[in-house]
């Protein structure tokens, strides 16, 4: 007992520092978009903020009025909502199909997918750019079957978990009573599956909306900019960085998100436990 | 409500393919998981299965695990497909149809509620899928939920209710359906023992309420007898008895019914039987028994002619009776266990490597001729007349052919 109490301390302290190295670099950027840009050198970075390096909330209304924010975010909002929704939609019945059905060819299916995690995006990037061009993928409304592609492979492997969970005797009983097999989806094993739903949709919205490299790489940035190509517009000709408003755009850019994570962090946990240790 | 027909039901569950080793080396032999027969073409889950199921009849399939009678039920309700043969309903060959189409209600082992819907919206799923006025499906449902006593768990979850309760919502689910057949895989399984008896004497009642054609799977002896019309008694995948409770009780066509229906089980002892003119007698090494005269003659009717013949016999245990130490005929066995179960006390007792089982009553203790239950102790019995059974050794088929 006494060396569990120990343990136990030990632990709690660990990951307090732990947490606070992670948390460290968000509140130094907090801390910093209330300053002028003059005051974030290397040097004075982890100053706090002082009466005279503030700037107020001026280098938001820079940020949100000199490139374009609003359009930025719009376009960000529309690539996030279509790659999740579409995400959730056929990689969820794709993972039922792939566990009921489990022939040679799901289950070789269910491999690819599982492999396409390992594989690095930096393999294809090059190759995808003008795949995406060619097959007229490049502009925000329809690059969401980029991330599809993908986002696939995380999600079919969770679902799939959490699919073998299900007892078939209740989808067996939704059979006699009656569903063809789209209805024993949707009346059956759907609602089974939401914290599932709501886990995957979190992790995959946390993935597309702080992407950088796909849209820079297919969307015409002329165009189109996603929030985080536009933080790096911030850095100016000749190697000057608008420190100030860019540090207030990555808080903004932040804030979404970690506002979502917030109000449904115990599904996340849940949902990718049941996901990993079943799969 | 329905005449089911089965027709030389066989289930096969193809072998997977063996895989080929490279440099011409042989693959390796499946491994033979259970007794079940494997062919060239698979496994051997049901065999040349026949049944009439008349309307309004209770069927019960019974036998231990692995038989065959959970996957002779999914034939049926049309969850597995059916290898050769015909399943008819009501004279139509239903082999093809969908289990939506075959009118059938089936109740799980495990429920297979949805968890996601309350009670009533349990029961009224198939209707609201069939698109039923909602008037008549809520008229149903609350019907069925007063038959059954449910009617105050209309508004939960599953997961709110106790196995009993969810049972009975399971048994709502099939009856609002009003279905040709019922089918129930094992319902009572999951339940505690008291629990248990307790839903069986509800399901008596229940089938009396509902008069519909039920077909029903346990590997419970006690479940069988007491709810049956008829017994299907299985094993391995053969039917090995199809019989009222009483027939297959009295009359058991094998050594493996014999054994398996009655609690506690049948005493079964090497013997051999041996034929003096028209009478026959039991000869062990310890003692021999005089087959009553109705006996014989049903033996002899059934042809067993030869002088001698080697027999496994079975008595059972509550045809086995007390009598006074010594007494003409008597057997004597050393007592090795004594369990008192109560109203009775099981007492087991070892004749020359043999185990008997005998089942007293305790009132009779007082009475018991001088002989007590300690272990170690002697008693001294003796079978009624004409309670011995004859199988034949090799065979293990009753002698007395029905």
């Amino acid at each position: 007992m006494q060396r569990e109490k120990i343990t136990n301390r030990i632990l709690t302290v660990v990951f307090t520092v732990l947490s606070l190295a992670w948390i460290y670099p968000m509140v130094m950027i907090l801390v910093n978009s209330f300053k002028q840009n003059t005051a974030i050198t290397t040097g004075t970075a982890f100053n706090p903020v002082t009466a005279e390096t503030s700037a107020g909330i001026a280098n938001y209304i820079s940020a949100l009025t000199k490139q374009g924010f609003a359009a930025a975010f719009g376009y960000t909002l529309v690539i996030t909502l279509t790659s999740v929704a579409l995400i959730l939609v056929c990689c969820s019945m794709c993972a039922w199909y792939v566990v009921r059905v489990n022939n040679k060819f799901c289950k070789a299916l269910y491999y690819l997918f599982v492999f396409s995690m390992v594989v690095p995006f930096q393999m294809l990037m090059f190759t995808l750019s003008s795949l995406a061009d060619s097959m007229g993928l490049n502009t925000p409304y329809n690059i969401c079957f980029i991330y599809l592609g993908f986002g696939a492979g995380l999600a079919v492997f969770m679902f799939a978990g959490f699919v073998k969970t299900i007892p078939l005797e209740i989808e067996e009983a939704a059979t006699i009573d009656g569903c063809s097999p789209v209805q024993t989806f949707f009346h059956v094993v759907l609602p089974i599956m939401k914290p599932t739903y709501i886990s995957v949709g979190i992790l995959e919205t946390m993935w597309v909306w702080n992407d950088y490299l796909l849209p820079y790489l297919v969307l015409d940035s002329t165009k189109y900019k996603t929030i985080p190509i536009l933080i790096q517009y911030f850095r100016g000709g000749y190697g000057h960085v608008e420190l100030g408003p860019m540090m207030a755009c990555i808080m903004m850019t932040i804030l979404p998100i970690i506002i979502v994570y917030l109000l449904c962090q115990r599904f996340i946990i849940s949902g990718v436990v049941s996901g990993a240790v079943k799969g | 409500m329905a005449e089911i027909v089965l027709k030389n039901i066989k289930k096969i569950y193809p072998n997977e393919k063996t895989k080929k080793h490279r440099f011409g080396k042989k693959a390796k032999e499946p491994e033979k998981k259970s007794n079940l027969q494997v062919t060239d073409e698979g496994v051997v889950a049901v065999q040349d299965f026949n049944l009439t199921v008349h309307d309004r009849e209770f069927v019960v399939l019974v036998g231990p695990s692995g038989c065959g009678k959970s996957t002779t039920l999914r034939m049926i309700a049309g969850l597995e497909d059916i290898s050769s043969g015909d399943l008819l309903i009501d004279g139509k060959r239903v082999n093809d149809v969908a289990p939506k189409d075959r009118d059938i209600a089936m109740v799980f082992q495990s429920y297979a509620l949805y968890p996601n819907m309350t009670v009533y919206e349990n029961m009224a799923f198939t209707l609201k899928l069939k698109k039923v006025d909602p008037k008549v499906i809520d008229e149903k449902v609350r019907s069925a939920a007063e038959t059954l006593g449910i009617t105050q768990y209309l508004d939960r979850k599953p997961k709110a209710l106790s196995g009993g309760q969810r049972q009975r919502v399971a048994i709502g689910r099939a009856i609002v359906r009003d279905p040709k057949v019922f089918l129930m895989d094992e319902p009572l399984s999951n339940l505690d023992a008291k629990l248990r008896n307790q839903m069986r004497a509800e399901l008596i009642k229940l089938r009396h309420k509902v008069n519909g054609t039920f077909i029903y799977v346990t590997h419970d002896q006690t479940e069988a007898m007491t709810l049956g019309d008829r017994i299907v008694v299985m094993r391995d995948g053969f039917v090995q008895q199809i019989g009222t409770p009483q027939e297959v009780f009295n009359h058991p066509s094998n050594l493996f019914v014999a054994g398996f229906i009655g609690m506690p089980q049948m005493n079964f002892f090497p013997a051999t039987l041996v034929r003096d003119g028209a009478s026959y007698q039991l000869k062990t090494p310890k003692f021999t028994v005089d087959i009553a005269p109705d006996t014989c003659k049903k033996l002899a009717a059934s042809g067993v002619d030869a002088a001698e013949t080697d027999v496994t016999a079975g008595a059972r245990p509550e045809q086995i009776e007390l009598v006074a130490p010594g007494e003409k005929g008597a057997i004597c066995g050393k007592v090795v266990v004594s369990e008192l179960m109560g109203a009775t006390v099981h007492v087991h007792a070892d004749v020359n490597g043999s185990e008997f089982v005998l089942v007293i009553n305790t009132v009779d203790f007082d009475k018991s001729k001088g002989s007590s239950f300690g272990i170690g102790d002697d008693v001294w019995f003796k079978f009624e007349p004409d309670a011995v059974h004859l199988f034949d050794k090799e065979t293990e088929k009753n002698l007395i052919q029905a």
